[in-house]
């Protein structure tokens, strides 16, 4: 993922001073995952751009506070996007759930059509399953499966040591597990 | 699938893991989402729009050129409008 031309913590040291180049190069390095992470959170395109939007004006806006902090600057830009994703569920009456639309569905190869269609309408429930859990739990699974990241970077983002965020992991594949049998998805991928 | 209570055998473990993998793919903003952000980000804050309102000193030039410039267009309006009545 580092990228060899890239020196985040000279790029960081700029854009504190408030070099908006410096902020750029940033912004065109984070956007996706942050736009990933609100996407999943929020469940429509819509939000995900408006909260994605104001996660960067907001890290902007407050880049000199971050260099005394420690932490990487991803799970910075992860925190305010997590506390604006917070606000966003709090500021509505009821959660949105995901149209089955929305979800954004990758047909495997030659598949039949027909497979593909079961397979897509049980995705849709485990999003909509996931979407009912937690909201660490949530952003769990969305930075190890979307972000691909290891439980010490996860660590890093959620406030919580290596061990804490096995054992959040391993509860919320328990409760899953629960949740699905509930909703009658095969889980068998062959 | 067995529920046995607090445990996850490997199996479950692996097809819980495969469905969350197929399900929770990074999805890639379309570009007209990336370009609007982009443009957005570049956008004066309403911050600092907020702080430009509140320097005195460049409302006070802003609304003297403004007065000014009005004074000038109203001056040249009524010499046309005095040229054109005394042809007439």
């Amino acid at each position: 993922m580092p990228d060899t031309d890239f020196n985040e913590e000279d790029i960081l040291t700029q854009a504190s001073q408030g070099d908006r180049d410096a902020f750029g190069q940033l912004y065109e390095r984070y956007l996706d995952r942050i736009f990933n992470y609100v996407y999943y959170r929020t469940g429509n395109l819509h939000d995900a751009e408006d909260l994605t939007a104001r996660v960067f004006q907001r890290a902007m806006n407050h880049i000199q506070n971050y260099t005394d902090r420690g932490v990487p600057f991803s799970a910075w830009l992860y925190r305010i996007a997590h506390n604006l994703v917070a606000n966003w569920h709090r500021d509505r009456s009821r959660r949105q759930e995901i149209p089955i639309n929305d979800v954004p569905v990758l047909p495997s190869k030659g598949d039949h059509p027909e497979k593909n269609l079961v397979r897509s309408q049980e995705q849709s429930t485990l999003l909509r399953i996931i979407r009912r859990l937690p909201p660490e739990r949530q952003n769990l699974l969305i930075l190890k499966f979307v972000e691909n990241m290891s439980n010490a970077e996860i660590g890093a983002i959620m406030g919580r040591s290596e061990g804490a965020v096995k054992s959040l992991y391993h509860r919320t594949l328990l409760s899953l597990r629960d949740q699905i049998g509930d909703q009658n998805i095969n889980l068998d991928n062959d | 699938m067995n529920r046995s209570k607090s445990i996850l055998s490997e199996e479950q473990i692996h097809a819980l893991e495969a469905s969350l993998a197929g399900t929770l793919q990074r999805v890639t903003p379309p570009l007209e989402v990336v370009n609007r952000l982009r443009e957005r980000i570049h956008f004066p804050e309403p911050r600092m729009i907020a702080l430009r309102l509140r320097d005195w000193q460049r409302m006070f030039l802003v609304f003297g050129g403004v007065m000014s410039g009005m004074l000038v267009l109203i001056t040249i309006a009524r010499a046309l409008f005095y040229l054109v009545r005394r042809h007439a």
